[in-house]
């Protein structure tokens, strides 16, 4: 063998190796994969110039992701969610129950809570969104309550809260129809050197800062502590309790900036199905991200990436074509398939 | 039954675990498998049970070669191979854990519940044990479940059964039970390895003996050509220390003082206390209440009744974090489930605790961090590559010395450990005796929660023997005396 092949060889087994122990590195080359076959399938027959091919490629692009912000920051407080070992259903409800609040007090017409009171425009906006947050935080609270001194399930606390919160939601706006004043949803969809990328922005920078929180302060580090082995973590002193519900109100106040947003973008809120299926995406954007079911595992880049991939495959079907009802087997073929291909620890 | 293996060689990776092994036993023999941690002993008996396979060396049974590729194929060659842990269904009844997978049908289909039973009946007679067949298997005692799982594999006709440390975790009279239970089968001509770290049990209940040393095996023949002193000193290659390390001196005031601590039903009326650089030990059987009594100091029971003094000021004491505040650290026993955090590196499980204090505008201080465990390292001597590898990567006595440090770090005036060397090797439990020694000089009060009457002898300057939940008795200085502490363990006196 000479020295290139032996080389080659090297570097082929770096890979495997990789692929199979490092996560990062393979949600990484998968999500590298999609962005490729998304650059290919665009339809570029009529740019006239390389520099308009590129612009139809961004302008995909980030109508991709910011389409995809909400989901992608509800994602990063189910990293912490599942990190700590637990699971958040009712994140969809929560949200609805939020953009309800705010809704109801942003209002200009006479629906308005603050509207009555002469309080209009910037001043509400900013009540508006402080109350939202709020709302979440306390929801956060609640479940994380019930889950840590309560001692129940969080899948069964969710569950719960889950039916709760929307039908409450449902059963108070079923007569009364606030509307999203316009300016408001500049907050949305003002555009920055002609793209709309403000939700994207957002994302970017709750990710920016829940990856510090996550590796660099005491609670992120006491979450992965908690969700590795909750009896050691309680024997070094880790308040079990007090992280478990810090991540359940964390979450809670990422549904509130993701209520803010969904409001903003669309101008109103369908209160029966709006972040329906939230839940489910956020939980199957992280696992593709290689955080571990279990507890424990897990990062907020790879669940970044896993957001970012399962959006380009949706993207990449409907370039493609795909039948809208098969896209849905797609996405579960590819939760199952990158799970399967992550790294497991021997029983 | 013959069984020979020979030559048997196995490596993982660059590790040579097994350098060409001969081990033979007959059927009505019990056969001491001896060695320490990390000498091969389980990868044997894992080739023997067809966990594992051998790089090189033959297995043969009657002077007929076998090859086992899968625990079945072991197993269906007469080969029962009893784990440390057991393998047996809490929630199901005993007759279900004996057939499972191999449940007896009637012919519609449905449980044949009254053959199964009478099937294991006939096992249990067999080896002269009594249990009902259908009581669930979580309300078995630790020793009648290792007796349920010997009878499964003996109903599938083993004729050679592997316990490895089967007494480790049971209480004198579960040992009995376990013990007469294998008199029974060697007269029925079963051959039984045992694999102990006891000796006085090897003493005791073997025949014959093999000891490995680092992948060889350095010594084998008759028990009773031997002598405890001569298996220890095959086991570690060097004559075992025996001698005292106990330090008299002055020591301070009062740290800890427990009055008339009880929690229902687990303790009642503890009343001791420790000094400034004294090392008290609390020993006593499996299950007298000493970890409970010293998790209730640490803040994990908080319903207890009775009052705890720290320098002489009484304090309630209700969570973990109180306890760190009044200068308590705890090193808990089972460092698997208790001790680490297996998804966190070195530097990590060792600074968990500290954390909190840690931080500078709320990010953890890294520099800090590092600079203070790497003094622990140095002057605790852990072995390690990077501080940023997983904990698991270490050796079990590294990992001890680094939830040691987890309790350094904070700087305690108590420092309570559990079953310190508990799956540590013999060369670092002198590493952690001497650490244990050093702290106390430094003006800690230690206390120490063993069952190993040896440890509590050598380093302790003082011990309190616990029996079903109360205090027995207390012992000072050269009244500590193995006998002494087994007679007042077991509900005797001075």
């Amino acid at each position: 063998m000479n020295g290139k092949e032996k080389q080659n060889k090297n570097v082929l087994s770096w890979l495997v190796s990789q692929w199979k122990n490092n996560s990062l590195f393979s949600i990484g080359l998968v999500l590298l994969f999609m962005v490729i076959l998304q650059t290919l399938a665009l339809n570029y027959s009529a740019c006239e110039s390389f520099g308009e091919c590129v612009e139809l490629w961004i302008r995909n692009f980030t109508n991709v992701l910011r389409n995809n912000a909400g989901i992608g920051i509800i994602s990063l407080g189910m990293t912490f969610v599942i990190i700590s070992g637990g699971i958040d259903l009712a994140v969809g409800s929560t949200l609805v129950a939020v953009g309800a609040v705010m809704m109801v007090i942003m209002d200009a017409n006479t629906i308005g809570t603050l509207s009555r009171f002469g309080i209009t425009g910037v001043p509400a906006y900013l009540i508006a969104i402080v109350a939202g947050i709020l709302v979440g935080l306390v929801l956060g609270g609640f479940t994380g309550s019930l889950v840590s001194w309560g001692m129940i399930p969080p899948f069964i606390v969710t569950l719960g809260t889950q039916k709760i919160f929307r039908s409450v939601t449902q059963h108070f706006m079923q007569s009364v129809n606030p509307k999203v004043p316009a300016p408001f949803c500049k907050l949305a969809n003002a555009e920055i050197g002609g793209y709309m990328i403000l939700p994207i922005i957002y994302w970017i920078i709750t990710a920016v800062i829940l990856y510090i929180v996550a590796q660099k302060t005491v609670f992120g580090r006491q979450v992965y502590a908690v969700g590795s082995n909750e009896r050691t973590a309680k024997l070094s002193g880790v308040n079990v309790n007090k992280v478990k519900c810090k991540v359940y109100i964390l979450m809670g106040f990422l549904v509130a900036l993701t209520a803010t947003l969904t409001i903003a973008r669309i101008g109103s809120m369908d209160y029966a199905n709006a972040g329906a299926g939230y839940e489910l995406d956020a939980i199957a954007s992280v696992v593709v991200g290689g955080t571990s079911f279990s507890g424990g595992k897990g990062s907020i880049q790879g669940t970044v990436m896993g957001v970012m991939t399962i959006a380009i495959m949706n993207n990449l079907l409907n370039l493609w074509g795909v039948p809208p009802f098969l896209r849905e087997a797609f996405k579960g073929a590819i939760i199952i398939i990158a799970v399967l291909l992550q790294k497991k620890e021997k029983a | 039954m013959n069984l020979k293996m020979k030559g048997i060689t196995k490596s993982f990776g660059a590790n040579n675990v097994l350098q060409g092994i001969d081990f033979s036993l007959s059927g009505g023999e019990i056969c001491a498998l001896l060695g320490e941690n990390g000498a091969g002993k389980s990868t044997l008996m894992n080739i023997l049970g067809g966990v594992l396979q051998a790089d090189q060396g033959t297995i043969s049974i009657d002077d007929r070669l076998v090859e086992f590729a899968t625990p079945l194929d072991s197993l269906n060659a007469g080969v029962g191979f009893i784990h440390q842990e057991l393998n047996l269904i809490n929630d199901l009844a005993v007759y279900e854990n004996m057939f499972i997978s191999r449940e007896i049908k009637k012919k519609n289909g449905l449980l044949d519940i009254d053959a199964m039973c009478e099937e294991t009946k006939k096992v249990f007679e067999r080896i002269e044990v009594d249990i009902d067949p259908k009581t669930m298997v979580r309300d078995l005692d630790a020793s009648y479940k290792q007796i349920v799982e010997i009878a499964r594999a003996l109903m599938m006709n083993a004729r050679l059964i592997i316990m490895d440390e089967p007494t480790t975790s049971l209480t004198e009279p579960e040992i009995e039970h376990v013990f007469t239970m294998m008199r029974t089968l060697k007269k029925q001509g079963v051959g039984i390895v045992f694999i102990s770290h006891k000796l006085r049990e090897v003493m005791e209940f073997c025949d014959r003996y093999t000891v490995l040393r680092d992948g060889q095996m350095v010594a084998h023949g008759n028990v009773c050509d031997t002598s405890i002193n001569e298996l220890a000193k095959f086991m570690v290659g060097h004559e075992v220390r025996t001698e005292s390390l106990r330090q008299q001196r002055e020591y301070g005031e009062e740290i800890l003082r427990l009055e008339n601590l009880s929690l229902d039903k687990k303790f009642k009326n503890i009343s001791l206390a420790v000094h400034k650089g004294e090392i008290l030990g609390v020993t006593g059987l499996l299950g007298d209440g000493r970890t409970e009594v010293f998790q209730t100091v640490f803040g994990c029971m908080p319903e207890y009744s009775g009052r705890i003094f720290v320098e002489g000021q009484e304090c309630k004491i209700s969570s973990v974090q109180q306890a760190m505040n009044q200068g308590i650290g705890y090193v808990p026993r089972d460092r698997k489930e208790n001790g680490i955090i297996k998804d966190m590196n070195i530097m990590e499980n060792a600074s968990i605790a500290v954390l909190p204090k840690m931080t500078r505008y709320g990010i953890i201080d890294k520099i800090r961090q590092k600079k203070e465990f790497n003094g622990f390292v140095e002057s605790l001597r852990i072995k390690l590559r990077k501080s940023t590898d997983l904990i698991g990567s270490l050796s079990g006595g590294n990992q001890q010395k680094v939830v040691l440090a987890k309790w350094l770090m904070a700087n305690p005036k108590v420092l309570i450990l559990d079953n310190p060397t508990q799956g540590v090797d013999v060369g670092a439990k002198e590493d952690i005796y001497n650490i244990i020694l050093e702290l106390a000089k430094q003006g800690i009060a230690v206390v120490i929660l063993s069952s190993e009457a040896q440890e509590i002898i050598r380093i302790c300057n003082r011990a309190v023997v616990m029996y079903h939940g109360t205090i027995q008795d207390e012992l000072h200085g050269d009244e500590m005396k193995e006998e002494t502490i087994m007679r007042l363990a077991t509900g005797g006196h001075k």
